[in-house]
């Protein structure tokens, strides 16, 4: 990455009036250091993008393949094989049998992992630079063929049925809200099944079943290939091709209708967790179409109302009335605000004791949404959205060993083709007005647009008095 | 590209033969298969530098300029937690962070929460055994401003008694909640067999301790245990040096020095129990297997280290290829050396199908008992350093994981060589030593076995697990 920095820091003083703050902070603060991100982005003949993204700070890089399959769109009645099918891609390809390639990145010095998401399943690697054409031909290699057996699948069936048993049957909260609430908040079946899938699902699922998915959706120009970090842009063009220029490209199926129809009504439901000891509550809205001005304004709404200490909510509910130790929230519970394609969620959650009733929560969490309703943001909290903001894509943006930004530049390639905007999202952020926050919150923050999830403990016995405990 | 066709010939060849030869029949391709490239020369790589120096009244300082993006880390660590907190107390040093973050003598807590956020950072305060840390991370610009905002919430804190019966209240359905899951509840009980009534030995606060910590219990353990001579402050990211510098000189030059660090090391004794809770109806059984080892100053360390992570600490390592990879019994099983100041205990962690249950222990002793008879190839363990030299890059390109490093190596008084020469000790290690360190602390017959789980469904599975029971 390049960047310049320009830092001349400057301590202003605090100034009473709330209005002439604002003011002298948007004049007196520091110039903002500004960030570019150098982007390379082309297409292989086979349609495979290609993302590529310098950065010599350390000696690693970072693969990142990111197919255009999420759990989404997968077969109607083999509810949690989009995740199952990620787990197959590391039990053995043309070259590499069943264990070999989680070795392989192993031992070149790497890390790697995959993971299903609403929009894509990606697949990446941090090695040692030196090992980038390894990592290269090693993917290229599972994205040309797999090589699986019965036995892998039976195992992986048996490995995905202990992850959705930890993750969700065998702990309290398990799959509250991330997992429950899409079930509950939306109308059509590939935004409203249970992702994880049924154990049933996943039991029922066969070979032909592996290899016709792979079939369908595991091609050159249904993915996306990032590599960011120390390279040489010239050679790794020329791996790219030698390793990837080969694979075939298929006839992929048109994509279904994932629209959701626009809510009429607030919905109401409940959970009822035989492991857990205390209440909690979830709400949730349908998130303005991706890239639209409103959705840019529900990014700073975020901030505004949920996210950090001086959020909104944070202030209603844990500071002044004490109802929870916190509120989590944000766009996309299983990513952020960018890397996903089809409808979501804005979505908080929190936990509570049962004295106090959903209700009651709910009507306090209402107190700062009015307030985004009824007026104009003052600029002050908007400026400090922006700031909150832009730091927070950055931190995405530098997750570990070049991953963060491979995701950000992968998901822009697949779902945009056109990873560069990267660049231009913060300015995007910038446009937003005052008045278009309140217009957004009036649109989509209204009760009617919601889903409020209570989940309930199975015995009334919690104690709810601890110090007789 | 002639994926078809390889398809076809694979899916031939096992459809037609039993499961059984499958796999064999698919290595029959080995010989036709492509070998994976080796790429280029690595390049070298040292630990990016760092500049450490101390006030006038003890605190020290370690800045650390890295990376490209314009954000900055500031990590103020001060060496007190739950050792320090008094036996009918646990759970006092958690309350003392939260209450911490309540606002400073001169701005409310709301003040603070906005001056972090408009520096595009948040103030957090973690507490544990060992250390408490107050940490934010804000845009470049801001980084001096943050050293202020961290000075001030560190040094002055405002202990407000308005605040505290809401975070008593807080901390009891907290408490509630992590007493229900699993994975707590394991190290809960595997803590306190192995600690015994070592502040080490108590994982969580009772619901009387918090119910009777005061304000001014509070007030006293900020005074005992907060000060100069116990904090070490880290920056790591883009900055201004000079205006760095200049900040922490005026937030922590004042700054009293306070006590010196309690030292308070436990007497660790392997203990040899199988210990189940009831967890009826649990879908997995919950599993926490381990002993303690030789402590991070140890010339055994890093030997040990190498042992964890081809034994059960990585994704390729034996236990995880052999109850995942190979038996379908668990997820996310993984080995760990679990440190506190000068001690470790190794431990190896599992969420198993309730009807493995046995099975699960009986693989995890088996492939430490292998491990302890025969050594690895070279080839194996090669494979292995090479992961852990890859790892200790990773381990030191980015802010959070650069300060975390540091401070390990100064929490534990490793001293600077310790990041020079890491890489090159963890080569040095012989499959011999993988073997004799295994055979010398990872021991099966000196285990503490928690389980967690539904004792109807798995008693009988770990009947032969219990302490003196024939095989």
């Amino acid at each position: 990455m390049t960047l310049r920095v320009k830092c001349a820091v400057r301590w202003i003083a605090v100034i009473a009036s709330i209005f002439v703050m604002s003011l002298q902070i948007a004049v007196a603060s520091p110039p903002a250091t500004e960030l570019k991100v150098p982007v390379e982005y082309y297409k292989l003949p086979n349609g495979l993008r290609v993302v590529l993204s310098q950065d010599h700070t350390a000696p690693t890089v970072c693969v990142a393949v990111y197919y255009r399959i999420g759990f989404r769109v997968e077969p109607k009645d083999r509810t949690g094989f989009a995740h199952l099918f990620e787990h197959m891609m590391f039990q053995g390809s043309q070259n590499l049998g069943k264990m070999e390639f989680i070795k392989l990145v192993q031992q070149n010095g790497g890390i790697l992992n995959g993971s299903t998401r609403f929009d894509f399943t990606n697949y990446f690697e941090i090695l040692p630079s030196n090992k980038l054409e390894t990592a290269l031909w090693a993917e290229a290699d599972r994205m040309g063929g797999l090589a699986v057996t019965e036995d892998n699948l039976k195992n992986q069936q048996g490995v995905v049925g202990n992850e959705v048993k930890v993750n969700v049957i065998n702990r309290p909260y398990g799959g509250f809200p991330w997992l429950d609430m899409p079930q509950y908040a939306n109308t059509n079946w590939y935004n409203a099944h249970n992702f994880y899938g049924d154990l049933k699902d996943i039991e029922a699922a066969t070979l032909t079943d592996v290899q016709s998915f792979f079939k369908t959706y595991y091609a050159p120009n249904n993915a996306a290939l990032a590599i960011v970090g120390d390279f040489d842009p010239v050679q790794t063009r020329q791996m790219v091709e030698k390793y990837f220029g080969g694979l075939k490209s298929s006839q992929l199926p048109a994509t279904p209708d994932l629209t959701e129809p626009k809510q009429e009504k607030e919905k109401r439901a409940t959970k009822v967790d035989a492991l857990a000891k205390r209440p909690a509550l979830a709400i949730a809205y349908q998130m303005p179409q991706r890239n639209s001005p409103e959705y840019y304004a529900m990014g700073l709404i975020d901030q505004i109302l949920i996210e950090g200490d001086d959020s909104l909510e944070y202030q209603e509910l844990v500071q002044k009335r004490g109802m929870t130790a916190a509120v989590n929230g944000g766009i996309n519970y299983l990513g952020n605000m960018f890397n996903y394609n089809g409808p979501m969620l804005f979505m908080a959650d929190l936990t509570h004791d049962p004295a106090t009733s959903p209700d009651a929560i709910i009507k306090a969490w209402d107190d700062p949404i009015e307030g985004l309703r009824t007026k104009p943001v003052d600029k002050e909290a908007l400026d400090r959205a922006r700031v909150k903001l832009r730091s927070s894509l950055y931190d995405s943006m530098g997750a570990v060993g070049g991953f963060g930004l491979a995701d950000l530049l992968a998901s822009f390639a697949l779902f945009d083709d056109n990873p560069a905007r990267i660049n231009t999202l913060v300015s995007e952020f910038d446009k937003v007005t005052p008045a278009l926050i309140q217009k957004t919150a009036q649109e989509y923050l209204r009760p009617e647009d919601r889903t409020v999830l209570a989940l309930e403990t199975k015995s009334a016995e919690a104690p709810t008095a601890p110090a007789k405990n | 590209m002639n994926r078809e066709l390889n398809m076809k010939t694979i899916l031939g060849d096992f459809v037609t033969a039993a499961a059984v030869f499958a796999l064999s029949a698919i290595s029959c391709f080995a010989q036709e298969k492509q070998t994976p490239p080796v790429g280029g020369p690595p390049k070298p790589f040292n630990v990016p530098a760092h500049e450490s120096y101390a006030l006038p009244n003890g605190m020290k300082v370690t800045l650390v300029p890295y990376g490209n993006l314009p954000k900055v880390t500031l990590s103020l660590v001060v060496r007190t937690g739950n050792l320090n907190e008094p036996a009918d107390m646990p759970g006092l040093a958690d309350l003392v962070g939260k209450l911490m973050k309540e606002g400073t003598t001169s701005k409310s807590s709301k003040q603070v929460a906005e001056d972090a956020a408009r520096m595009g950072g948040a103030i957090s305060i973690t507490v544990g055994p060992d250390e408490s840390a107050v940490d934010t991370d804000v845009l470049s610009e801001f980084g001096p401003r943050a050293a202020t905002l961290l000075a001030d919430v560190a040094e002055h804190p405002l202990f407000p008694e308005s605040e505290l019966p809401r975070l008593k209240n807080d901390a009891f359905r907290q408490l509630t909640i992590a007493k229900s899951v699993p994975q707590s509840m394991a190290l809960e009980r595997f803590r306190k067999i192995l600690y015994g009534d070592h502040p080490y030995g108590t994982v969580f606060p009772t619901p009387e301790s918090i119910n009777k910590t005061s304000v001014a219990d509070i007030k006293k353990y900020y005074d005992g245990n907060f000060g100069a001579a116990r904090a070490h402050l880290y920056v790591a990211g883009r900055f201004n040096s000079a205006e760095m510098k200049k900040a922490i000189a005026s937030g922590f030059g004042g700054w009293t020095k306070g006590p010196a660090a309690l030292i308070n090391q436990p007497k660790v004794e392997p203990k040899h129990i199988l210990d189940v809770t009831e967890r009826p109806g649990a879908a997995q059984s919950t599993l926490l297997v381990g002993m303690p080892v030789p402590g991070p100053t140890s010339p055994d360390a890093i030997p040990l280290a190498v042992t964890n992570a081809l034994l059960g600490g990585s994704f390729g390592s034996r236990i995880t290829s052999n109850i995942r990879e190979q038996k379908g019994y668990t997820y996310s099983p993984r080995s760990e050396i679990s440190r506190r100041y000068h001690d470790a205990y190794w431990a190896e962690s599992a969420d198993v199908t309730t009807q493995f249950t046995g099975p699960s222990l009986k693989e995890i002793f088996g492939e430490i008992e292998r491990l302890s008879k025969e050594a690895p190839t070279d080839a194996e363990l090669k494979g292995i350093q090479s992961y852990l030299s890859g790892l200790f890059v990773i381990q030191n390109s980015s802010r959070s994981a650069l300060i975390n490093q540091l401070r390990y190596v100064d929490f534990q008084g490793l001293g600077e060589e310790y990041l020079k020469t890491y890489v090159q000790k963890v080569n040095a290690v012989t499959p011999t030593d993988v073997q004799k360190q295994t055979a010398e602390y990872i021991r099966p017959d000196q285990m503490t076995i928690v389980v967690i789980g539904d004792k109807s469904k798995i008693s009988e599975q770990l009947a032969p697990f219990t302490p003196g029971a024939k095989p």
